[in-house]
């Protein structure tokens, strides 16, 4: 009986030991499986950025015979990738950096003050949550057209800021609703003016939000397409969405330079978003569930 | 509390106002205001009442474009939020170990989604794609198609690049919520013999509900706006088979000039858009799903 009751647990636990290993293995294996269905096509796109048309077409999973490293070189060259990041490093810099000044100085004064047209005034920006941009953009391309903004650079970095202002002005005055009031009061005691109070006490205790709202305007904006298309037609003045794409157009059958066209620009963004990830995920789905 | 002086609040609010009106807010009044006129950008604007309205009811692409949407929403709701809550559990499963699963799904989301357009057309291209290579290797060459040339295949091919997209995007939401719930509620469970998959479909995904109808929401609102991946993969094509509602709104003004008629269509879509998004949030305050406590 006591011998029973003793061997029992010894031998549950093993095979509990068993399952658990064989359950794990099985575990991974499908976590692996899926995965691939994520690495397969990036990895398959980079390969064969090194391979020539012939092996892409007659062996699509090989590794390449003899790597071509020049394609990348061409690519680059030929495609301008340069000019393209250049100006969706600009255009994005830009934007970002209105979107930060202008909502996070609408978000305090949203969330700290009394005034009389407050509701009047917050309420489009409830509105502009709510509004795709494709349901005003017939008219807006006519207003941008007629203060000659299009196919300039201004015209996108205006757009992305004005699109991305609704949701950033909603989610830092989130953040700044939160904060105790008494920090503001004893700023206040201590003589610090509104915009004083606004340099030097919120600009600093805010940097989780402002650097959510900035991972997500950031993304928005690198990777936004359909106003880079319409808006801007000269080629030189082009980001990466709309240059890629006019790219692709032009070299249609250019099969290897095409690919290593993908990869330079796909790189190094998974380069950065590996290294930031924590924060990059954070700040997308904070940013979208609002 | 009280600004020290009294027109500082209106003077921090100014630079998002006048940003925001310029760009947003002036446009959706004067979108309104064209959708009652005739012009093509250039001649003179002309109004002509409800007639773009009514001849919007009788256009056979549009409204082939919103059951598209509508085919599409259905489609990425599966392969996106369910996808996507599966994935969670999965990833929720094993506890440690899982940022390489999770850092592996969430990649697509932050690449621009015309690279990845591009790239999945010659995933699907016929004579170099992977897919169709893929079918052939195992000997399947009968499966292999045209995928988005073949009117049957083309808005499913479409939805599961989407669903390649964004579950990993449902996933990191899920996953959050997922690790706020309290442990000990799990633990009970787990005690009473309950398995790992039993847990998480009767415990935890109801307790992460609110969070699934935000999904929800976010899928439906984001379906009806995409555009990019429909644009580059098959720019509507074949035969309007991938139509939706942006591609043909995109082409009536751009290509056709035909602007009082692509601003009644796009103030259509914006009160259907409107009108889900307004009836799923009553849904969700009606079903009392926020009361869950911990």
């Amino acid at each position: 009986m006591t011998s029973s009751t003793e061997r029992r647990p010894q031998r549950r636990r093993t095979t509990q030991v068993i399952a658990v290993a064989g359950s794990r293995t099985l575990y991974h294996t499908v976590m692996i499986v899926l995965s691939l269905i994520y690495i397969v096509p990036l990895a398959w796109m980079v390969m064969s950025s090194f391979k020539t048309k012939r092996e892409i077409f007659d062996s699509p999973f090989a590794l390449p015979a003899e790597p071509d490293f020049s394609t990348w070189g061409k690519a680059w060259e030929r495609g301008d990738l340069g000019g393209y990041i250049l100006n969706s490093v600009i255009v994005t810099a830009a934007a970002v950096t209105i979107i930060l000044l202008c909502a996070l100085a609408a978000a305090y004064a949203f969330s700290r003050f009394e005034f009389r047209f407050k509701t009047l005034l917050l309420a489009p920006f409830i509105l502009g949550l709510l509004l795709p941009v494709q349901s005003y953009l017939t008219a807006q391309s006519r207003i941008f057209d007629s203060v000659y903004l299009l196919n300039t650079r201004w015209v996108l970095m205006i757009s992305y800021a004005g699109l991305g202002l609704s949701l950033a002005v909603f989610l830092l005055k989130g953040y700044l609703d939160t904060m105790p009031k008494e920090i503001f009061e004893a700023a206040r005691v201590d003589g610090a003016g509104d915009f004083r109070t606004l340099v030097q006490i919120v600009l600093p205790l805010m940097a989780p939000g402002i650097s959510t709202v900035a991972v997500f305007s950031v993304l928005s904006a690198w990777n936004e397409f359909l106003l880079a298309m319409l808006y801007v037609q000269d080629d030189s003045l082009r980001t990466i969405p709309a240059g890629l794409l006019a790219f692709t157009g032009r070299h249609a059958t250019d099969y290897p330079m095409l690919f290593a066209a993908l990869s330079l620009v796909t790189l190094p963004v998974i380069a950065v978003y590996t290294v930031f990830h924590k924060q990059v995920i954070a700040g997308v789905t904070e940013g979208s569930v609002q | 509390m009280k600004p020290t002086r009294p027109w500082s609040p209106y003077l921090l609010v100014a630079p998002a106002i006048l940003v925001f009106g310029f760009v947003v807010l002036i446009p959706a009044i004067a979108n309104t205001f064209l959708s009652f006129a005739s012009w093509s950008g250039t001649d003179a604007i002309q109004f002509v009442g409800l007639e773009n309205y009514f001849r919007a009811f009788r256009d056979e692409i549009y409204l082939m474009a919103y059951r598209n949407t509508f085919v599409y929403i259905l489609l990425t709701l599966v392969l996106e939020v369910v996808v996507g809550l599966l994935l969670a559990g999965l990833v929720t499963m094993a506890g440690r170990r899982t940022t390489f699963y999770r850092v592996a799904f969430f990649v697509p989301v932050t690449l621009p989604m015309i690279v990845i357009a591009i790239l999945w057309s010659f995933v699907y291209s016929d004579d170099i794609g992977l897919i169709n290579s893929g079918l052939r290797a195992s000997g399947l060459d009968s499966l292999t198609r045209v995928w988005l040339g073949d009117p049957n295949t083309a808005l499913l091919a479409v939805s599961v690049v989407s669903g390649w997209i964004y579950a990993g995007f449902y996933m990191a939401i899920f996953y959050a919520a997922l690790q706020r719930i309290p442990k000990h509620l799990i633990e009970a469970a787990v005690l009473d013999g309950a398995s790992q998959w039993r847990v998480f479909f009767s415990i935890k995904v109801p307790m992460i509900r609110p969070m699934i109808e935000v999904a929800v929401l976010l899928c439906i609102t984001g379906a009806f706006q995409s555009f990019d991946l429909f644009y580059v993969m098959t720019n509507g094509g074949p035969d309007h088979a991938t139509e939706i509602i942006t591609t043909y709104l995109v082409e009536v003004v751009f290509r056709y000039r035909d602007l009082g008629y692509g601003a009644a269509l796009s103030t259509i879509m914006t009160v259907v858009v409107v009108a889900i998004a307004l009836v799923l949030v009553k849904m969700r305050t009606k079903g009392g799903s926020n009361d869950i406590e911990y």
